[in-house]
């Protein structure tokens, strides 16, 4: 029963914080701040995401050694920049990630 | 890229849809994962699954079933599965401005569908092609898209059980989709400050609890975007004054 709360709390207190900042509470208009603010908001947070999954590949602790998400990333982002296709990125870095995983037996 | 094809309701939904679905190829995995890993956690098949349309966000699911499984009080769970979601506002925040007109309903729709995968896609369109009166139906076409996607993978993850073996990385292929679309929209100084400070901060802040840092690096990546940004704006109309006197 706690669990079924928690999901439902969880459930809701996520749709308040995508819905409230488009519901009627917000000001109308923004401070120039804000405006200035919001180009950054996709590589920010994004990139928040992307790079402890990629040093931190347990969710536990910082590996920099014999981690092959770092080098997949590298490969990753040369070839988004070349491509620009998620689906080629996609592709190349799971396989790239496989590979490497075979080939160190981990 | 087609910004001549964003002119009808059904246009606009159709391109959010053909945009949204190449990121599928991450999402597929990462439902499946989701699903197995519920199960594991402890939690029931319909618990499972239905946490997907409850709570709609990969990421905070993942946390929570973790937290489900390591008996974490319910406060803390409540807490730390919500501090994840707080980007979220961010992104609110930043599609207000296009569809603050929008009847309720519809912003009750757009606020539900409103997760990573959907807004990486949508703000795009929205910050570089022509507006329409139509774009909010990109976003729901997109939104539409990754919500069926990712129920459909929830339910096959939890219905296959411990069947996908789990050194296939399949947690990576997320990040992996986020770095494709963000590495090329990297066209500043001043973005590249942003990913640099956020990406550090997110490293650096990980003792902070109930994993405040990730909302904490995403608020530094972009003051340190604003800043850089307005010093380089300040530096270029420096340099172009001589010629606007002449």
């Amino acid at each position: 029963m706690l669990i079924w709360a928690s999901i439902f709390i969880c459930g809701f207190l996520t749709f308040l914080m995508r819905f409230l900042p488009i519901s009627e509470l917000m000001p109308k208009t923004m401070p120039q701040l804000w405006v200035e603010a919001m180009r950054f908001v996709p590589v920010a947070v994004l990139t928040a995401i992307i790079v402890p999954a990629i040093l931190i590949p347990d969710g536990q602790q910082i590996m920099l050694s014999g981690n092959i998400r770092i080098p997949t990333a590298i490969i990753a982002i040369c070839i988004a920049l070349w491509t620009r296709s998620v689906v080629i990125t996609l592709i190349a870095g799971m396989s790239c990630i496989w590979v490497l995983g075979w080939y160190f037996g981990i | 890229m087609t910004p001549a094809a964003t002119q009808t309701r059904r246009a606009e939904f159709w391109l959010g849809v053909k945009e949204e679905l190449p990121l599928q190829i991450g999402i597929i995995p990462f439902g499946l994962v989701f699903g197995i890993l519920g199960l594991e956690s402890g939690l029931t098949f319909w618990q499972t699954i239905l946490m997907s349309s409850i709570l709609f966000g990969g990421a905070s699911q993942i946390v929570f079933a973790q937290l489900v499984a390591t008996g974490t009080p319910a406060p803390v769970l409540i807490g730390s599965v919500s501090t994840i979601n707080l980007r979220h506002v961010l992104y609110s925040i930043s599609i207000a401005d296009y569809i603050r007109a929008l009847p309720l309903g519809w912003r009750i729709i757009l606020g539900y569908l409103l997760t990573d995968e959907a807004y990486a896609v949508t703000i795009k369109r929205f910050q570089t092609q022509p507006s329409s009166a139509y774009m909010h139906y990109h976003l729901l076409g997109t939104g539409m898209t990754l919500w069926v996607v990712w129920q459909v993978s929830t339910i096959t993850g939890a219905l296959a059980g411990t069947s996908i073996p789990g050194n296939w990385q399949l947690g990576f292929a997320v990040p992996l989709t986020f770095l494709a679309i963000i590495a090329p929209n990297i066209k500043l100084r001043a973005d590249l400050a942003a990913a640099i400070a956020a990406g550090t901060s997110a490293i650096l802040l990980q003792f902070l609890p109930w994993n405040l840092w990730l909302i904490a690096a995403a608020l530094i990546g972009i003051a340190t975007g604003v800043i850089v940004n307005r010093n380089d704006a300040q530096a270029q109309s420096a340099t172009n004054m001589p010629d606007r006197i002449e």
